[in-house]
């Protein structure tokens, strides 16, 4: 029924949003793309697991799991991005590139190691089963959580962004640091804060998806980091009310696609997707002022 | 000889395609575009050269060629949409080719053999035809580096507006690069292909586009042997941390951070470049000298 | 030779004029010159005969060819060189490579005779290199042939890319601020050289805030002033225009 597929699609949009927002700010205020994102997803799904395994409830273990994950993405700014800054490259983009893959890969290994290479799960009973029917449609308390966690997030996100003092230095920085510094920010601050909360937002995206899937392993973040282009790219890179419209197209679209597609052209359609929006509106739903425009201007 | 390289076979076949792609890659690079479509022409090479030689018995030297001449088309043709698009939105559209193409292939199985793979594919290519085609791809591209195609291209990726300020036509560029990268990457697909036994699409997706990139980056990204250096960098650590195999991902992941934060040129083209730098200096130093001395 | 004419060419951005239809003419043998207050619309106007910007109104016409619509490279193509405000050389080229890169509309060779390095590419391009050589010995240059031009002094980089634009062997020489920051002797060399090309038969427009060099080289000056052409005529008739002081200086301090 295509209501319970809008639901589901919903639900899946609001992992996408925390996953897509985590990376879209880095990529908003620093121009940078942080391709280690997925990996800190994944130390979240792992760090919340192993905090449920501990003996606490879910509700402790996800704030624990974006902590950590917001260490872990802090660990990933100091090695692969902040030696970079220092250089002054005008082709620094693509060496981060490489470094924050470097750096993910590093992470992944870790969770490799520790989970040797099994597939975990959460353990059973963690969320309660039960399910509440609402409006004909049957919603399970997993859903209800991934959507509770999802819209709490994004609230607190533009709390934080638009109405603390801290969020707006960040907002201002968005690019130009020696500004930035010349109005008294300092800019170290502002790296440790955005990628912290960026990493945050990922690792609660990383529970909730473990959750959901039933499956924790090292791999899980790269699909994730592909679709989140997606997203990324729908609502305009850079754009945080943007990433979240963006996820939510995402998230109806892919589910919607694989219960009427093929399963196996499912992700071809999506990519398709992306191709066309960059052809057509490679700025994104949401146009915002953006400093660099997608389209060359020679 | 050959009783000393002969265990080795393996990483000489690795290394030799693995540089082929990461040639397509950097050209690219050169003229100034950020496309990461390598492994999706490489995968159109090689799928056409296994099906045309095992289902329609084509002789292999033929269908590498069409396999060749595939990719070209396809690098014609995914250049004008991707000419309109800036740096990183380049990379993500080429990205997108490179999925869409991988879950297409997966989709056609009656074609490609779908998720379960290609197989019995005679192999029919030998190492030394890869070295052959290794080095006179290399060759070629060095040619066209040092002559008009490669300063059009330097112009081009250091300043777009002055490019065209000079006569530079973009988009003519834009293709001839796009094109090139097809054609290499076709080759080696199909290389690649019939020195394997099977094929499976996974080979051609996210994780060989990443090392095919990180190659690049890693060895030099500017000159014809940057893209060997990193290659086999990337090949041989494996080998040669045989004992730690486990941690192959962290050291691999360790190795691209180092290497990004001291030589972000890549090894081999920041070392040319103090090379040359020592060089320049060393040459004002006489000519002042010998100046003062006049 | 031939001359560059605009006729009625101006340019809105959006809502904003920035430059309102005027005429102008560029002929051979003369240094033109275009001066005005900062923002009145000069580099817009080089940028729009150099197909930067889209025409909003008017023609540019070269001898019978009209360049209104023509893409940056077709003007090149055509016989226009440009040099900019800011220095706009390639940073990790050498300064014989800059210099060799001014020629590409010379180039005669096919594309696959460049693509396999055959012997008529192979030839074109050493004698691109000699007379980028050439080049080099005139302005004094010859010893930094193989240095980055990223590396030069900023006097260095603008005789750099004085050699790019003449490599290009120019009908039509756009200078935008060509001795802004230079010395006194510097810019009185360059204006002699200026001066030289000009007798050869060459367009120039100098766009220029240096009054006395702008008296000293050009034959014949427009003035612009927000957009709007103001004045014209020979030098020092423009330079004593009560209308052109007033822009430069602002009201007159009366009681």
């Amino acid at each position: 029924m295509i209501a319970q597929q809008v639901l589901n699609g919903l639900v899946l949009g609001g992992v996408y949003a925390l996953f897509a927002l985590g990376f879209t700010l880095i990529f908003g205020i620093h121009r940078i793309m942080n391709m280690a994102h997925g990996a800190v997803f994944m130390s979240g799904a792992f760090i919340g697991l192993f905090t449920v395994q501990a003996g606490l409830p879910i509700w402790a273990a996800l704030p624990v799991a974006m902590v950590g994950a917001g260490l872990v993405s802090i660990f990933i700014e100091v090695i692969a991005f902040k030696p970079l800054r220092k250089l002054a490259l005008a082709d620094a983009e693509l060496a981060s590139i490489i470094s924050s893959i470097g750096a993910g890969l590093i992470v992944l290994s870790l969770g490799q190691y520790v989970s040797k290479t099994q597939t975990l799960r959460f353990p059973f009973g963690t969320v309660p089963v039960d399910a509440i029917q609402v409006l004909g449609l049957r919603v399970t308390m997993l859903q209800l959580l991934m959507l509770g966690v999802a819209l709490v997030l994004v609230v607190l996100l533009a709390y934080y962004l638009y109405r603390t003092p801290q969020g707006r230095q960040v907002r201002a920085v968005a690019g130009n640091y020696r500004t930035a510094q010349l109005l008294g920010v300092n800019p170290n601050a502002i790296f440790y804060q955005t990628f912290f909360v960026s990493g945050a937002l990922a690792g609660a995206a990383g529970v909730m998806v473990g959750l959901a899937f039933n499956s924790v392993q090292f791999l899980m973040g790269e699909p994730f980091l592909l679709k989140a282009f997606v997203a990324i790219i729908l609502g305009g890179m850079g754009s945080i009310p943007g990433a979240l419209v963006g996820a939510m197209v995402l998230g109806l679209f892919q589910t919607l696609s694989a219960a009427y597609l093929p399963a196996l052209l499912v992700d071809a359609v999506i990519f398709l997707l992306l191709f066309i929006i960059l052809m057509v509106r490679p700025d994104g739903l949401f146009v915002q002022t953006v400093t660099e425009s997608p389209t060359q201007r020679v | 000889m050959m009783s000393f390289i002969a265990p080795h076979l393996p990483l000489l076949d690795l290394i030799c395609i693995g540089t082929g792609y990461a040639l397509s890659q950097a050209i690219v690079f050169r003229a100034g575009t950020f496309s990461v479509a390598t492994s999706g022409f490489a995968a159109l090479g090689a799928y056409c050269a296994a099906i045309l030689v095992v289902k329609q018995g084509f002789h292999p030297a033929l269908a590498v060629g069409l396999g060749t001449l595939l990719g070209l088309l396809a690098g014609l043709l995914l250049a004008a949409p991707l000419a309109r698009l800036r740096g990183v939105y380049q990379a993500i559209a080429s990205l997108a080719f490179v999925e869409i193409l991988v879950a297409l292939i997966l989709f056609f199985e009656d074609l490609t053999g779908g998720p379960l793979g290609f197989h019995s594919i005679p192999r029919v290519v030998q190492p030394w035809m890869l070295v052959v085609a290794m080095l006179l791809t290399m060759a070629m591209l060095y040619v066209l580096g040092k002559g008009a195609i490669g300063r059009a291209f330097e112009a081009m990726r250091q300043d777009p507006p002055v490019a065209a300020s000079l006569g530079v036509n973009p988009t003519k560029y834009h293709v001839i690069s796009f094109a090139l990268s097809g054609a290499i990457a076709g080759l080696f697909g199909g290389l690649d292909a019939l020195r394997n036994f099977s094929l499976t699409a996974e080979q051609f997706g996210f994780s060989i586009l990443i090392a095919t990139l990180s190659a690049v980056v890693l060895g030099g990204r500017r000159t014809v042997v940057g893209p060997l250096v990193g290659v086999t960098i990337l090949v041989l650590l494996p080998e040669i941390f045989r004992p730690l195999a486990q941690y192959r991902q962290a050291i691999y992941g360790l190795l691209l951070v180092v290497v990004m934060a001291f030589l972000p040129f890549g090894v081999y083209d920041t070392i040319r470049l103090r090379m040359r730098d020592r060089r320049l200096a060393r040459q004002a130093v006489a000519a002042a000298s010998s100046g003062a001395r006049a | 030779m031939t001359a560059l004419r605009l006729q009625g060419v101006g340019k809105r951005f959006g809502g904003l004029r920035a430059v309102a239809p005027f005429d102008m003419s560029i002929e051979p043998g003369r240094i033109t010159g275009l001066i005005g207050p900062n923002g009145a619309g000069k580099t817009t106007v080089v940028n729009l005969i150099t197909g930067v910007y889209k025409l909003s109104e008017g023609r540019i016409l070269f001898g019978d060819q009209d360049l209104s619509a023509a893409p940056r490279h077709e003007v090149a193509r055509a016989g226009l060189a440009r040099t900019y405000q800011t220095i706009r050389l390639l940073p990790d080229a050498t300064v014989v490579e800059n210099v060799v890169i001014g020629m590409y509309r010379h180039q005669t060779t096919s594309l696959l005779a460049q693509m396999f390095g055959l012997p008529s590419s192979r030839a074109e391009t050493a004698r691109f290199r000699a007379e980028a050589q050439q080049l080099l010995e005139r302005f004094g240059m010859t010893r930094y042939a193989n240095y980055p031009a990223g590396a030069l002094s900023y006097g260095d980089q603008r005789r750099v890319e004085m050699m790019r634009a003449l490599a290009l062997k120019p009908k039509v020489l756009l200078l935008d601020e060509p001795v802004a920051g230079i010395n006194d002797v510097e810019a009185q060399r360059l204006g002699e050289i200026f001066r030289a090309l000009a007798d050869e038969g060459m367009a120039v427009l100098l766009i220029e805030h240096n009054m006395r060099f702008v008296t000293r080289l050009c034959d014949y000056v427009y003035v612009l002033d927000s957009g709007q052409l103001i004045a014209q005529g020979s030098a020092a008739e423009v330079v004593s225009n009560p209308t052109v002081i007033k822009a430069y200086l602002g009201e007159a301090i009366d009681a």
